[in-house]
């Protein structure tokens, strides 16, 4: 079969376009975002109140708090830095533990059936109600890891069990009729087919990370962390600061997200398109 | 490839005897075949004769209720002999390119990575996906998956390839090519094969023997040598007379045609 090559090179669609076609999507972004700040900029001079600041004031804060650091002398990035140690020790913790039990659950259903009315109820309590008995039991960065692996956990133990049930039955039985181990069904047939649930669902709890380490954070109780220097600020009614606070954990957020998509991106090159 | 039909081994490969019920309903009633080294069976039946309990049973991943499979002496079982099986329904591994799934079966028996590429170039060059390599199953077409499917059967050193109606999701030309295809890389590589078709002009095309058997409960009906040389004319008269006497132990009563048992 000469023709083969060829003909399975027809079958492929073009790249070229869909690249330009992201490019443009991205100047789009860049533009649509240039005209919001516009706006907003106009309306803040417009209302002339300090409690409805522009962009401009607000860059001024960040370069304030970046430079000369907040009230209590830490920096912005300090701050910062303080969060995301705790979001990725938490979420670390999180994955961790969520995409061994959700395999371990999906293979033996059973196991899951009858462990069910432990494991649901605890998904159902939302990380925010554990954070008395945080404060209570525990201090500085175990407390934030505690919280935040709550809420990374149950999104990627549950899209992991949820995965397992997609593996398709012929898949197995072309390993078990070669002869393959459990463990060998396990690696190159179960995982494979649950890593994009799993991806989705880190996905899903790195949101819930980010939601509650700044709810913890704002319970207080501690100096750094960028919800604390939110609070301090808030406190004295200094609107510019708070807003930097939110701009940086939406900024870090979704960085991260990005990072997670490209990863994705590498991990699946196999499939037609990577979910957002 | 006449020395084969008269070289008659000493034992055959593989050696069938099994009956296989589920609760009340049998599904096999004394099914008893043998078959020898490098043979090419098919087994035909109408639907509803068992075929995937059969193709489990042979594969060793079944036990039947009694009975036995052997292959070369010794109870079918996919981690001590080496089986590999082509299925109905696509069956590559989407994240995979065309090489690695080519490559599945050897790497589940730990064959060297240098024996890997060897034999994987090999066969791939045999099925016509040389330059295909490096796509992943969503980029290429329905035939060529199954193409891969074969190409990983046929790389593995297998005892024995079981082919699982293979080719009924593919049009009439694929199909008809891919017939030949898997003649040519059976004669090839020189392995045992068990076919299992619905297709009767499939089945005389094909295969050394076909083997008939009966719906619910399934037994062997019939057991016929296909002495046609190869390549075979679908249209020859020797041809159109096997594939009637077979229509004839299939649909017994409908079929007027004289019904030989051997």
């Amino acid at each position: 079969m000469a023709d083969t090559s060829a003909a399975a090179a027809l079958e492929i669609a073009p790249a070229a376009p869909r690249e330009r076609k992201g490019l443009r999507i991205a100047l789009w972004n860049v533009v649509s975002l240039l005209v919001a700040l516009l706006v907003w900029q106009g309306v803040s001079m417009l209302l002339a109140s300090p409690f409805f600041p522009g962009p401009l004031k607000i860059y001024d804060a960040f370069v304030q708090l970046a430079t000369r650091g907040d009230v209590t002398g830490n920096s912005l990035w300090t701050h910062a830095w303080v969060s995301i140690q705790r979001v990725l020790v938490g979420f670390g913790l999180g994955v961790l533990f969520g995409v061994p039990l959700g395999l371990l659950m999906g293979l033996y259903p059973r196991l899951y059936a009858s462990t069910r009315s432990i494991i649901e109820p605890f998904r159902f309590i939302p990380p925010i109600a554990w954070i008395p008995l945080a404060i209570i039991f525990f201090s500085g960065l175990t407390r934030f890891a505690f919280l935040i692996f709550l809420g990374a956990f149950f999104p990627v133990f549950t899209s992991t069990l949820v995965g397992v049930a997609r593996v398709e039955p012929i898949h197995r039985k072309v390993g078990v009729v070669h002869g393959a181990s459990k463990l060998w069904i396990l690696r190159h047939v179960v995982v494979p087919t649950v890593l994009p649930d799993i991806m989705a669902g880190m996905r899903v709890g790195l949101g819930t990370a980010w939601l509650t380490i700044v709810a913890a954070e704002l319970a207080g109780g501690i100096s750094t962390g960028l919800g604390r220097m939110m609070v301090n600020y808030a406190e004295l009614l200094q609107v510019p600061h708070v807003i930097v606070g939110m701009l940086l954990i939406g900024l870090i957020g979704f960085l991260m997200n990005e990072i997670l998509l490209l990863i994705e991106k590498r991990l699946f090159r196999w499939r037609w398109s990577v979910s957002l | 490839m006449q020395q084969k039909t008269d070289a008659t081994p000493a034992r055959p490969k593989v050696e069938v005897d099994t009956s296989h019920r589920y609760g009340d309903l049998v599904v096999h009633e004394k099914i008893r075949f043998d078959v020898h080294p490098n043979e090419f069976v098919c087994i035909c039946g109408p639907s509803g004769c068992g075929k995937t309990t059969l193709l489990d049973t042979l594969a060793g991943i079944l036990k039947p209720t009694s009975g036995h499979v052997l292959i070369d002496g010794e109870t079918a079982n996919p981690k001590r002999q080496s089986i590999s099986f082509v299925f109905q329904e696509p069956s590559t591994f989407p994240w995979l390119t065309v090489r690695q799934n080519v490559a599945t079966g050897l790497a589940i028996r730990g064959t060297q990575r240098a024996e890997i590429d060897r034999r994987v170039d090999e066969i791939l060059e045999v099925v016509g996906l040389k330059g295909a390599e490096a796509f992943y199953p969503y980029q290429i077409s329905g035939g060529m998956k199954q193409r891969v499917a074969i190409a990983r059967a046929f790389a593995t050193d297998a005892d024995l390839i079981l082919m699982d109606e293979p080719f009924v999701s593919l049009d009439q030309p694929t199909r008809e090519r891919m017939q030949q295809e898997v003649l040519d890389i059976w004669r090839r590589r020189r392995r045992t094969v068990i076919f299992v078709t619905h297709n009767l002009e499939e089945a005389v095309f094909l295969a050394d023997r076909i083997i008939v058997l009966s719906a619910k409960p399934g037994r062997v009906v019939a057991d016929l040598p296909v002495r046609l040389p190869r390549p075979r004319d679908q249209l020859s008269p020797d041809f159109m007379e096997l594939r009637a006497r077979c229509m004839a132990h299939l649909h017994p009563r409908a079929a007027g045609a004289p019904v030989t048992s051997s």
